[in-house]
């Protein structure tokens, strides 16, 4: 009697690990995923920058720095690796983009050059993608995080060694605002 | 109420289960009482048994229970089986115009929305060619979920509030709402359908109207209804919530919310059951809302008064943000326009003007050696050496050469150039100015502001409104036939367009050709066609 008591403990523990390790594996992927969705857009921008650039080049002719700042941080994005640098240097290039959409305001002709207007509007709605992702990136973080601390799952995954997943923090301007309030709820 | 749109979401989620599972139960309960009015009247089972009620035959229970059931799958089966394909073709919506600037926008900010929703399912949006402003949402059976907006709020709407909206009616399709109200509303309507049948049910002398034994079944009825309702404001409070989660914008919710609410905005779907799954209520004005307790009761959507509380309150802000932005945003309008206007010398040596960069850009006699003068200089100098008009006529000389329509004007008999007016794409003359555009484009054209309605094109709108109003009037005592002095044939097929009203509301004449389903403009009739109906200008009489 006692031994089957003892083998329904037994089983009802392995199904609880076996459960709580492939939740963990689940959650660990959505988040791998949501980071290849970044990825995505983050290469799309890298692509649709050199087209706006060369377009607007006639007609900006003036603002040259302004074109090769976008450029430069363009390059630097296209080589860094790791999500806190890579989220550095993109942080700098949607800064620098924004720079010149800011100066892009300031020629009206632009506005009836349908190529621009096309581009621009495919720029914006690429960043819009890229924080969206992000935002839903980091939900998912944030999920995992949660799913890993709390016990009774911090033993399994300090048992098979599933790490903290990494926050896509946004750029050195947004830190500067204060943190949103935590509220301690007993 | 809370405050965050998280805790928003959590608590509206919570109490739309339970409720919608006391509807379900409602929906059984109803079907008693419905049979329970006739065991009263048709007392073959009393004699039998002795018993009036139908607790008492488990037997009849089993069998209404059964039929509830069924028949509930049935609506469910018919109401949401390509519903979608339905409710799209009876609005007259199409897809997305990939060449047009506005719709490319709308597909851009739809892939947005799947972006920040993960790509749980995949969401059609399709254009209404109406210029009221509202967007509605559907979903069938078969998944296929389609996001349906108007031509008016799509071209009035900034990006972060298209943004706001779209994401307020995904949610209502990633939630299942569509499906649930659809076939909530479908099985009520069944039941008071029933009820009117009863109502009539009986001869002249003995009186109509319902017979007492159905008083149960009459209040259960509208007290489903009533939850129906209810569940269906509930679920719009937890839209606008999931919307600020995955835009984080509840200003950007409020402004399209606050906008909407002092704006017409019937989508054409009267009476289908489906206005609660628009986002805002298409059947009630700005005057009808907010009007107590018992108004509210009856409606599908929240005061949107209210909505727009919660939301600024999640951005901590007060309404008279969104009256100053509005004031901002017309302010910068105006002064941006009078900045760079410009007065032209026409080929019989008159000044003209003034002109927008825009209406220059179509000016058929502008060349390099036009003398200018703009609003704010005084000096008087050549087109060439201003830099924005020049820039204009290289742009010109870039659209002769590349895209050369492959109609000619059936005015000059030369080709039409493919330009881009109101972010579309049109063919117009470069001689008499005069366009042709697609029936399916007017709406949208009609709908968007881009260009601005001078001073010019309103007086003569005013007096061509009123001088067609004259000939109306005059046809109608006379009752002589429509004159027919030039015949315009459609550059498509060759055969005469017939010469119109654009409708009887707004008396601008323009051409049709029945077959092609072209409308061939005089050079200034869009133009009035569009300040006509973008100021409300109606003809003095």
């Amino acid at each position: 009697m006692t031994i089957w008591i003892a083998v329904g403990i037994f089983v009802l523990i392995l199904s609880w690990i076996i459960f709580t390790y492939n939740s963990l594996v689940f959650y660990k992927n959505e988040v791998q995923n949501a980071w290849k969705q970044i990825d995505v857009q983050l290469k799309r921008r890298h692509d649709l920058i050199p087209n706006l650039v060369s377009v607007v080049k006639g007609y900006m002719a003036y603002e040259r720095d302004i074109l090769e700042r976008v450029i430069s941080a363009r390059a630097m994005a296209l080589s860094s690796s790791g999500v806190r640098a890579r989220a550095a240097c993109e942080s700098q290039l949607t800064q620098a983009l924004q720079g010149l959409f800011a100066v892009m305001e300031n020629y009206p002709v632009l506005k009836s050059v349908e190529s621009v207007m096309e581009l621009q509007e495919e720029l914006k709605s690429t960043e819009n993608k890229i924080a969206f992702s992000r935002q839903f990136y980091n939900d998912l973080v944030a999920n995992l995080r949660t799913k890993i601390e709390v016990f009774p799952n911090n033993i399994i995954a300090g048992l098979f060694g599933f790490g903290k997943a990494e926050y896509y923090s946004a750029g050195e301007d947004d830190r500067l605002r204060p943190p949103a309030q935590t509220v301690n709820r007993p | 109420m809370p405050l965050t749109f998280i805790e928003i979401e959590k608590q509206k989620t919570w109490r739309i289960g339970v409720f919608y599972f006391i509807l379900v139960g409602l929906y059984f309960f109803t079907m008693f009482a419905f049979v329970q009015g006739f065991l009263f009247i048709f007392p073959y089972n009393y004699l039998k048994t002795g018993s009036f009620f139908i607790w008492h035959y488990p037997g009849a229970l089993v069998t209404v229970t059964a039929i509830a059931v069924v028949l509930a799958g049935v609506h469910f089966w018919f109401s949401a089986s390509g519903a979608s394909d339905t409710v799209m073709t009876s609005l007259g919506a199409a897809n997305p115009d990939p060449e047009d600037g506005v719709h490319r926008q709308l597909r851009n900010v739809v892939d947005e929305i799947h972006v920040v929703t993960g790509r749980t399912k995949k969401i059609d949006c399709m254009v209404i060619p109406s210029l009221s402003l509202n967007a509605i949402a559907v979903e069938d059976l078969n998944g296929h979920a389609v996001i349906g907006i108007t031509e008016g709020l799509l071209s009035r709407l900034t990006r972060p509030q298209l943004e706001a909206v779209l994401a307020h009616e995904a949610y209502h399709i990633l939630s299942n709402d569509c499906i649930q109200a659809t076939v909530a509303t479908s099985l009520f309507g069944m039941y008071a359908a029933m009820l009117e049948k009863i109502q009539d049910f009986g001869d002249e002398e003995r009186g109509r109207g319902l017979h007492p034994v159905f008083f149960l079944f009459w209040t259960l009825t509208k007290l489903g209804q009533m939850l129906n309702l209810f569940i269906s404001r509930e679920r719009e409070y937890r839209a606008d919530a999931a919307s600020v989660r995955m835009t984080r914008d509840p200003v950007a919710m409020a402004e399209a919310l606050y906008f909407l609410s002092r704006n017409w905005r019937s989508t054409g779907l009267v009476g289908s059951g489906l206005e609660m799954l628009c986002i805002a209520n298409p059947e009630e004005s700005e005057q009808e809302e907010d009007e107590g307790f018992w108004q509210n009761l009856m409606s599908t959507h929240p005061p949107i008064m209210k909505r727009i509380d919660i939301l600024l309150s999640m951005a901590h802000a007060d309404i008279s943000i969104l009256n100053k932005d509005a004031a901002a945003a017309t302010g910068t309008i105006k002064a941006g326009n009078q900045d760079d206007r410009y007065y032209l010398m026409d080929p019989h040596s008159r000044w003209q003007g003034p002109y927008s960069p825009g209406e220059l850009a179509s000016l058929s006699w502008l060349s390099p050696v036009t003398w200018t003068r703009t609003s704010h200089g005084r000096t008087v100098r050549r087109a060439s050496e201003d830099s924005l008009i020049h820039d204009l006529l290289a742009e010109r000389v870039n659209k002769m050469d590349g895209k050369s329509s492959s109609l000619a004007c059936p005015l000059c008999r030369q080709p039409l150039a493919r330009i881009t007016y109101e972010k579309t794409h049109i063919d117009q003359c470069r001689f008499c100015g005069g366009s042709l555009i697609e029936n399916d484009k007017i709406p949208r054209i009609v709908a968007r502001r881009e260009e601005v309605c001078t001073e010019r094109v309103k007086s003569l709108a005013r007096a061509v409104l009123t001088d067609n109003q004259r000939k109306i009037s005059l046809r109608k005592i006379k009752g002589g036939p429509h004159d027919a002095s030039h015949p315009v044939c459609c550059p498509k097929c060759g055969h005469p367009m017939f010469r119109t009203f654009y409708s009887l509301a707004y008396l601008i004449e323009i051409d049709r050709c029945g077959i092609c389903g072209l409308t061939w403009f005089d050079q200034d009739e869009l133009e009035m066609l569009q300040c006509v109906i973008e100021n409300k200008i109606a003809a003095d009489l």
